[in-house]
């Protein structure tokens, strides 16, 4: 996506640590009131990225620029990016009111204007009557929003967040994505979340940038990443896909020998991916093309049960199912199985 | 275990007791009024007090011991925390051997120390004054101030620093805002443990000192007149004093420790 006047631009970014490069070349824009998520394994570059737009690192190549200026030398303290760290970096020995008053007392705003500010910040995110609590005193639900409060108290045009809910509990995980695409809809300022967990990035992003190994593999909304990853490291990254190795001709592709059909496709070798919630079992060969498999095991997913096959070449193969249907298959370890997708189920990847 | 807990604390009774019992011999024997330190004891007087306070040099000695000792440990503290600070911020080649330097005085024997120093501070005009006792005890203090420093940094979470820079904090404005006030329990107690080394330290001071004494070295000169109470009401001032400082440093370390 090309905007005419976006927030943030990375162009051309670098960085290397002496040989180790954690980014190689990242080319980004994040547009006004976006809610972009970047995703990717530990080690993939994302939150470097995140701490090169906060000016925590400088990038050895390529300029960023926000809101047009180019930022290469301006030093951290002179940026407007507040950033909610994994850690929450609260400040132990300061307490709420203090720790949210921060960023107005050494932008040298007057005493009481702060503490008015301050405390609308707290009321909004429901910490009203905590203000002189200790920080050691709050739950982790309450920090959290004690560090939401301390960033946004200054009204930034971004917010950056670097993994702030990995430290919760599942339930509160939930809670707090709401919260937080509730206030980036009412601010109307951009978000740039940086996170590893693909549910995370889904459920709030507007836009999902998946990196691998110091490179963009795929930017695209949630529902591109995730039903046309573009190629097999996304495909592998975002989970629950089977991906099939096979010759296109003539819309058809031709996997271990059998006729799968695949109208529109480009000739030539080519990989595919169907979602395991696209995968169709059958206990007796089907009338239409289908890869025979052996079950090895099913795994509770919360929205699913998970099937795992071994296909004919002792590769993994995953099918979706719910109660009902696995207790109508009842499959056994090692029994035959015969898997097969409609043709608009199978998605070919770019590269 | 009942027999096994009588006895922990039985070990522990004769420990504290083999300890500090030269300490409470002397503290009762400066109440004593008989002139040698003989049992049965004579009457209560506070009469070792009033004649070791009325003569003017005891005066001099804890004026310099106490300006030696508030000087030096604050050099001591500011070098021990800009040390061990460095040692948290930054990485760089032979910081390995920094740190070996750093910490190198206490592994010196002190007769050395004292030697070099009268040597070196003699060649500075130094020797046989104040600022040469401060010099002198804050090499040594110096390293203490740096542990207990490097101690604190290690529980500070490395994002709160750069936190305070993100939300608008220069560098500067976040050491005095953020990393000095984290530090605080442990800069104080660095203060006061560096004053407790100087104010008791004998050897170098002995070696450094000339006419401007520091409480430990009149002692000696005292006692190598003749065996008097004095001496009994003077240690106990020195170690009142010492213990005091040495308390407050290990309460401020215990309590944030405990967090």
């Amino acid at each position: 996506m090309t905007e005419a006047d976006p927030l943030v631009d990375f162009s051309g970014i670098k960085k290397s640590y002496g040989p180790f490069e954690a980014v190689k070349a990242l080319d980004l824009t994040i547009g006004r009131g976006e809610f972009v998520a970047i995703m990717g394994p530990s080690g993939c570059g994302k939150t470097t990225s995140l701490r090169m737009l906060a000016g925590l690192e400088t990038p050895t190549a390529g300029t960023i620029r926000i809101d047009g200026k180019a930022m290469n030398n301006v030093s951290v303290h002179d940026r407007d990016t507040p950033l909610v760290w994994q850690s929450l970096a609260l400040f132990p020995f300061l307490n709420v009111k203090e720790n949210v008053e921060f960023g107005l007392k050494m932008r040298g705003v007057p005493a009481s204007e702060r503490d008015a500010r301050a405390m609308l910040w707290l009321d909004r995110m429901g910490l009203k009557g905590f203000e002189t609590r200790r920080i050691d005193d709050l739950s982790g639900g309450q920090r959290q929003r004690v560090a939401l409060a301390r960033s946004l108290v200054t009204e930034p045009q971004m917010l950056l967040l670097d993994e702030p809910l990995s430290a919760l509990d599942a339930h509160l995980v939930i809670r707090m994505q709401g919260v937080l695409t509730k206030l980036q809809k009412e601010l109307g300022i951009t978000f740039v979340y940086v996170t590893h967990s693909q549910s995370e990035a889904f459920a709030m992003a507007d836009r999902v940038v998946i990196m691998g190994q110091g490179e963009i593999a795929q930017i695209g909304t949630p529902q591109e990443i995730f039903r046309a990853p573009k190629n097999r490291f996304v495909a592998e990254f975002v989970g629950r896909n089977n991906i099939l190795e096979g010759t296109v001709t003539g819309g058809i592709i031709i996997i271990d020998g059998t006729e799968y059909p695949l109208p529109g496709a480009t000739e030539g070798h080519t990989e595919i991916v169907v979602a395991a919630d696209r995968m169709e079992i059958h206990d007796t060969p089907p009338s239409t093309a289908a890869i025979p498999a052996d079950f090895v095991s099913e795994e509770f997913a919360g929205t699913g049960i998970i099937c795992y096959f071994e296909g004919p070449g002792g590769e993994e193969l995953k099918a979706q199912v719910n109660e009902t249907q696995l207790a109508a298959l009842s499959p056994e370890p090692g029994q035959r199985f015969w898997l097969s997708w409609s043709p608009d189920a199978a998605h070919v990847m770019e590269d | 275990m009942r027999l096994g807990n009588t006895l922990s604390w039985v070990y522990l009774t004769a420990l504290f007791a083999f300890v500090f019992a030269p300490i409470v011999t002397s503290m009762v024997f400066s109440f004593n009024s008989d002139r040698f330190p003989t049992v049965p004891l004579g009457e209560f007087t506070l009469q070792w007090y009033q004649t070791a306070f009325s003569r003017p040099e005891v005066w001099t000695a804890f004026r310099n011991s106490l300006i030696v000792a508030a000087a030096a440990a604050a050099l001591s503290t500011c070098l021990g925390f800009a040390t061990a600070y460095t040692d948290f911020r930054y990485g760089f080649r032979f910081k390995n051997a920094y740190l070996a330097l750093a910490l190198l005085p206490p592994t010196i024997p002190l007769v050395i120390m004292g030697l070099a120093m009268l040597a070196w501070l003699s060649r500075l005009g130094l020797s046989g004054t104040l600022p040469g006792i401060i010099i002198a005890h804050t090499v040594m203090g110096a390293p203490f101030a740096m542990a207990i420093c490097r101690l604190r940094l290690q529980q500070m979470d490395p994002s709160l620093e750069a936190a305070a820079w993100n939300l608008g904090a220069s560098p500067w404005r976040a050491m005095r805002s953020v990393v000095i006030p984290f530090c605080a329990p442990a800069i104080i107690s660095a203060y006061c443990l560096t004053a407790a080394v100087s104010f008791d330290e004998f050897i170098v001071a002995w070696f450094v000192s000339g006419l401007n004494k520091t409480v430990p070295v009149m002692i000696l000169e005292i006692l190598q007149g003749n065996v008097d109470p004095q001496i009994n009401a003077i240690g106990t001032v020195v170690f009142l004093t010492s213990m005091t400082l040495v308390i407050v440093a290990q309460l401020l370390i215990l309590r944030k420790s405990a967090k």
